[in-house]
C-alpha cells in the first residue's frame, strides 16, 4: 500500500513536474507570441539603428521578418559615430525614432551615457557568460579585428604570420587601415605584450610604412580587393569569407586577432517597445544567433559556431571594462598616426 | 509692364476685403518666410547654444571660438580656398574653351558638341566622384594604370585624394554650367565690333585678346564668381574624395561636426552660418555685378549671328580637343560606372575581368528592397517637389510682376534667399528646425520635400518670371473686362500660356531634386533615403560595384527625364 502510495506520489510529481515544464514551456512561447502580436498590433514596424553590413542585413532581417510575419524592418544603417549622432540629435529635439540599436558596445555605452537606452534584462540573456552582457545590452555578435591581403599584390613567401611582420619595410606605402581602430593598441597592450610601451613601439614602428586610412571596414576590404593597398591592419574577418568564395584575391590572417563585441540595447521610450523587444529577445536566442551566423556574422552565444573560419587563435577580448579607457588609447593611436 | 486689375479694398478700412486676392501675396509671404527664413532663424539661434549636459543648453559665444579659433582653422580656410578658386578657374577655363569652339570658331562638327558638352550636368555629385575614384584612384585607377604601361612609369601619375584631385573631380562635373552661361554671352556679343578690328587689320589673335576677350571680361567675372560660391558650399568631392585625403573644407567639417560624439550642433551650427555669410556675400557681388554689366551689354535690337572666327589649320587642334574632352571627361565616367556594375568586384579592365562580368549587380538589385524603397523616395521627391516649387514661384512670380501691389519686391527677395544657402547649411537647419517640431515629419520624406522645395524656389522663379515677364497684359485685362474673376484669370488665361516655361522649370527641379546630395545627407534615414544617399552609403560600406550598377540606373532615369524634356520643350539645354 505504502509502495502503491508512494508511486502514485512519484507519479503526480512527475506529471506536475511535466505540467510545470510544459507550462515553462508555453509561458516562455507565449510571450514571445504575445510579444509578436502586440508589435504587430502597435504598428508592425521596428525601427532598427545598426550597422549591421548590408550583406549581412539581407540575410539576417528577412529571417526575423519571416518568423514573425506582420513586422518590417526599417534598417537605418551608418557607420556607429553617425548612428549615435543621429539617434542623439533627434533626442534632443524631443523625439525617440530608434527602437533598436545594435552597434559595436563603445557606441552602445555612448547611447547609454546619454540616458537613451532602456535597463532590461533579457531571460536570452541567462546562456550568456559575464562580459557579454550589462545591465541594458547583450552581445549580438563578436568581430575581429585580423590583417588580410591581396593575393595577387602579396607573394607567398610575403604572407605575414603576426603583425610584428608588417613592421618590415618592404610593407611601406602598401598598407591601408580604419582611422577608428584604436581597439589595436589598447589590444595589444593589455593583451598581447601587456606593456604598453611595447604595444607602442610595435605601431610606431609599422606607422613608419606609411598607412593610408580609410573609414569603414567593408570598405576596407573592397578597397583591398581592388589593389588600392597590398594589406589591411584592421580589416574583419567576416568580411573575407564572402569574398573569397566569389572569387575575390584575397586572405587573411587567421594565427592572432582583436575581437570586440557588438551590443544590442533597446532604446528607453522608443516608439514600438514590443517590436523593440521582440526583436533584441531573438537575436539574443538560439535562433536568431544561429540566423547571425547565416547571415555571415560571428555569433557571440556560446553554444552557436560561425558558419565560416572568422575566429582567430589567438583573441586578444575587449572587453565592456577597457572600454573605459578608450579616450586613453585613442588618444595614443591618433599620436602614433597623426589622426585627427 | 503694365498690370493687370487686381480688385481693391474699395474704401480701405471701412470693411475687410471679401475677394481672396489680397490673401493670395500675404499667403505667398508666409509661406517663403516659413521656408526660407524660419529655418536660418533656427541655425542661427543654435549656433549660440552650447551643451552642458545631455540635451541641456546654454546661450554662449564660444561655438564661434571652436569654429573661428581652432588649430584647424586655418587648414581649412586654405583648403577651400584652393579647393573652390582652383575649381572656379578650371572650370571657367574648360567652360570657355568649349563654348568658343563651338559657338565662334569654325572647328569642324562643333555643332554635335553642343548638346554632348551638357550631358555632365545629369551625372550626379556622388557618381562623379565615385567614377573618377575608379579612373584616378592612386593604386587601381584605370587611367592611372593604363598611363603608367603606357608610358612605362615607376608609379601611378595622379593622385584622385588630392586638392587637385578634388579640384579636377570638381570642374569637370560643374564644366556644363560654365559652358551655358559662356554660350549664352557668346551668342549675345556683337560682331561689329570684332568686325572692325579686323577691317582694321588686326588678326584673328589679336582681335580675340584685344576685342572678344575684353568685352567678356564683366561676364567671365560673374560666372567665375558664381562657380566659385557654389564650389564652396558643394558636399559631394569633400565627401567622398576630400574627408578619406583628411583635406577638409568648410561643408566637411559641418558634416563632420554633426557626425561626432557627442555631435557638436554649436560648433556646425557657427561654422554653417560663416560659410552662408560667404555664399550671401559671393551671391550679392554676383547680382550687383551682372547688374552692371549690363551697363555694358551688348545685346541690342539688331538682328545679328555672331562672326565666326577662322582658326585656319588650328581648327584641327580644336576638334582635338573637343574629342579628347568629350572622350575622357563625358564618355570615361560613364563608361567606368557601367563596366563595374557588371563585375562581381572591383578589378581592372582585362581579359581576365571580361570572364568574371555577369548581370548578379543587376539581379542582386532587383531583389533588394533598400534600393526599390530609395528609387520610390526619389521619384516621389522629385515629383513633388517640382510641382510643389513651381505652383508656388508661378503665383509669386504673378504677383511680383503683374500686380502693383506695395512690397512685393519684398517676396522676390524672399524667393531669391534660400540661393544663399548651401545645401549643407539647410539640412542643419531643417534638422534643428523639425526635430522638435510638433508635426511628426523629421525622419519622413516630408522633410526631404520641404527642403528641396526651399532649395530650388530661385530655380522655380526664374523659370516661371522668365515666362511671366513675356505674356502681355492685355490678354489678362481682356479676360478682366469680360467678368472673370482673379482666379479665373490666373486659372484660364495666364496659366495655360506660361506653361511651356513651367514645364521647362518642372522638369529643370526634377532633376536637380533627383540627384540632390548635400541636403539629404543629413535629413534622410532609413525610410526616407532617397537614391543618392543609399549610393554613398553603399559606397562607404564597401559595395562598389553595386553602387555602379544603381549609379547606371539612376543615369537612365534621368535621362529618360532629360528626354521627356527635349519631347516637351524641344529645347537644346537646359536652363541656368
Amino acid at each position: 500500500m505504502v509502495r502503491k502510495s508512494r508511486g502514485v506520489i512519484t507519479a503526480l510529481g512527475l506529471l506536475v513536474a511535466v505540467l510545470v515544464l510544459a507550462e515553462a514551456k508555453t509561458l516562455w512561447a507565449q510571450s514571445l507570441d504575445e510579444l509578436h502580436k502586440a508589435a504587430v498590433k502597435e504598428g508592425g514596424t521596428l525601427n532598427f539603428y545598426a550597422t549591421l553590413a548590408q550583406i549581412n542585413a539581407e540575410i539576417v532581417l528577412p529571417l526575423f521578418e519571416k518568423r514573425f510575419p506582420g513586422l518590417k524592418v526599417n534598417h537605418v544603417d551608418a557607420t556607429s559615430d553617425k548612428l549615435v549622432a543621429r539617434a542623439v540629435s533627434e533626442a534632443r529635439g524631443g523625439r525617440i525614432l530608434g527602437d533598436v540599436f545594435q552597434t559595436p558596445l563603445e557606441n552602445v555605452l555612448q547611447m547609454h551615457d546619454q540616458g537613451l537606452l532602456l535597463e532590461v534584462k533579457l531571460p536570452e540573456s541567462a546562456a550568456y557568460p559575464e562580459g557579454l552582457k550589462g545591465s541594458f545590452w547583450v552581445a549580438s555578435d563578436l568581430q575581429f579585428f585580423v590583417a588580410a591581403w591581396n593575393t595577387t599584390l602579396v607573394k607567398k613567401e610575403e604572407e605575414p604570420k603576426s603583425f610584428e611582420d608588417f613592421a618590415h619595410p618592404r610593407w611601406k606605402n602598401r598598407l591601408i587601415a580604419e582611422p577608428r581602430d584604436l581597439e589595436m593598441v589598447l589590444a595589444f597592450a593589455k593583451y598581447k605584450f601587456k606593456s604598453d610601451e611595447k604595444s607602442i613601439d610595435l605601431w610606431k614602428k609599422i606607422a613608419l610604412n606609411n598607412i593610408e586610412f580609410h573609414k569603414g571596414h567593408s570598405q576596407l576590404a573592397e578597397l583591398l580587393v581592388a589593389g588600392q593597398a597590398a594589406a589591411c591592419l584592421t580589416c574583419y574577418s567576416h568580411h573575407f569569407p564572402i569574398r573569397i568564395k566569389k572569387g575575390a584575391p584575397l586572405n587573411y590572417m587567421l594565427s592572432e586577432g582583436v575581437a570586440s563585441i557588438n551590443g544590442t540595447a533597446v532604446f528607453k521610450n522608443a516608439p514600438h517597445p514590443n517590436s523593440a523587444m521582440l526583436y533584441a529577445r531573438w537575436v539574443a536566442s538560439l535562433e536568431g544567433q544561429k540566423a547571425m551566423a547565416q547571415g555571415g556574422r560571428n555569433p557571440a552565444h556560446p553554444k552557436v559556431e560561425p558558419t565560416d573560419k572568422t575566429r582567430t587563435e589567438k583573441i586578444y577580448f575587449i572587453t565592456a571594462a577597457d572600454l573605459k579607457e578608450f579616450p586613453k588609447y585613442e588618444k595614443i593611436w591618433k599620436e602614433i598616426f597623426k589622426l585627427r | 509692364m503694365s498690370t493687370v486689375a487686381l480688385p481693391r479694398a474699395a474704401k480701405a478700412g471701412s470693411y475687410i476685403p471679401r475677394d481672396p486676392a489680397l490673401l493670395v501675396p500675404l499667403l505667398g509671404a508666409g509661406v517663403l518666410i516659413y521656408l526660407a527664413v524660419l529655418p536660418l532663424f533656427m541655425l542661427v539661434m543654435g549656433s549660440f547654444q552650447a551643451e552642458v549636459a545631455p540635451r541641456e543648453f546654454v546661450y554662449t559665444l564660444k561655438n564661434y571660438q571652436a569654429a573661428y579659433a581652432s588649430e584647424y582653422t586655418y587648414s581649412t580656410f586654405k583648403n577651400s580656398l584652393i579647393f573652390a578658386s582652383g575649381s572656379a578657374a578650371l572650370t571657367f577655363i574648360l567652360g570657355t574653351l568649349l563654348a568658343w569652339l563651338t559657338e565662334r570658331t569654325n572647328t569642324p562638327l562643333r555643332g554635335i558638341f553642343v548638346p554632348i558638352a551638357v550631358v555632365p550636368l545629369i551625372l550626379p555629385g556622388v557618381l562623379e566622384s565615385i567614377a573618377w575614384i575608379f579612373l584616378l584612384s592612386p593604386k587601381f585607377g584605370y587611367l592611372n594604370v593604363w598611363l603608367k604601361d603606357l608610358f612605362g612609369l615607376q608609379t601611378l601619375p595622379f593622385n584622385v585624394f588630392s586638392l587637385p584631385g578634388m579640384i579636377w573631380v570638381h570642374s569637370v562635373g560643374q564644366v556644363p554650367l560654365a559652358f551655358l552661361m559662356m554660350v549664352a554671352a557668346f551668342k549675345s556679343m556683337d560682331p561689329s565690333l570684332e568686325e572692325s578690328a579686323m577691317m582694321s587689320g588686326a588678326n584673328t589673335w589679336q582681335t580675340f585678346r584685344r576685342v572678344t576677350f575684353r568685352l567678356l571680361i564683366p561676364t567671365a567675372g560673374s560666372v567665375l564668381l558664381i562657380l566659385f560660391v557654389r564650389t564652396l558650399e558643394s558636399f559631394e568631392t569633400p565627401a567622398l574624395i576630400g574627408i578619406p585625403a583628411r583635406l577638409y573644407v568648410y561643408t566637411s567639417e559641418i558634416f563632420l561636426a554633426f557626425n561626432e560624439y557627442p555631435p557638436d550642433y554649436g560648433r556646425g551650427g557657427a561654422l554653417a552660418v560663416g560659410l552662408l555669410v560667404l555664399s550671401a556675400l559671393g551671391v550679392w557681388l554676383y547680382t550687383r555685378s551682372t547688374k552692371e554689366s549690363k551697363k555694358f551689354q551688348t545685346v541690342t535690337g539688331k538682328a545679328f549671328r555672331p562672326r565666326q572666327f577662322d582658326l585656319g589649320a588650328w581648327r584641327w587642334a580644336g576638334l582635338g580637343f573637343l574629342i579628347v574632352y568629350f572622350v575622357f571627361v563625358v564618355l570615361l565616367p560613364f563608361l567606368v560606372l557601367l563596366w563595374a556594375s557588371f563585375l562581381p568586384f572591383f578589378a581592372p579592365p582585362s581579359w581576365d575581368g571580361m570572364q568574371k562580368l555577369s548581370l548578379e549587380n543587376y539581379r542582386y538589385l532587383a531583389g533588394f528592397r533598400p534600393f526599390w524603397d530609395a528609387m520610390k523616395n526619389s521619384i516621389i521627391l522629385a515629383t513633388l517637389a517640382a510641382t510643389a516649387a513651381m505652383s508656388i514661384t508661378s503665383l509669386v512670380a504673378w504677383i511680383v510682376y503683374k500686380s502693383r501691389l506695395p512690397g512685393s519686391w519684398i517676396l522676390d527677395f524672399l524667393a531669391f534667399v534660400p540661393i544663399t544657402v548651401p545645401g549643407i547649411v539647410l539640412g542643419m537647419a531643417l534638422i534643428l528646425l523639425y526635430v522638435a517640431f510638433p508635426i511628426p515629419i523629421y525622419g519622413t520624406i516630408w522633410v526631404l520635400l520641404i527642403a528641396y522645395v526651399t532649395r530650388f524656389i530661385p530655380y522655380g522663379m526664374r523659370a516661371a518670371s522668365g515666362s511671366i515677364l513675356q505674356i502681355h497684359s492685355e490678354l489678362e485685362e481682356a479676360a478682366a473686362a469680360s467678368g472673370a474673376s482673379w482666379w479665373e484669370t490666373f486659372r484660364r488665361v495666364t496659366l495655360p500660356l506660361l506653361r511651356p516655361g513651367l514645364v521647362a522649370g518642372w522638369i529643370y527641379i526634377c532633376i536637380v531634386s533627383f540627384r540632390e546630395f548635400s541636403t539629404s545627407v543629413l535629413l534622410a534615414t532609413g525610410e526616407s533615403r532617397v537614391l543618392s544617399i543609399l549610393l554613398f552609403t553603399m559606397f562607404e560600406q564597401g559595395q562598389v560595384t553595386v553602387v555602379a550598377a544603381i549609379g547606371v540606373l539612376m543615369i537612365a532615369t534621368l535621362l529618360s527625364i532629360v528626354a521627356l524634356f527635349y519631347k516637351l520643350t524641344g529645347r537644346v539645354g537646359l536652363q541656368t
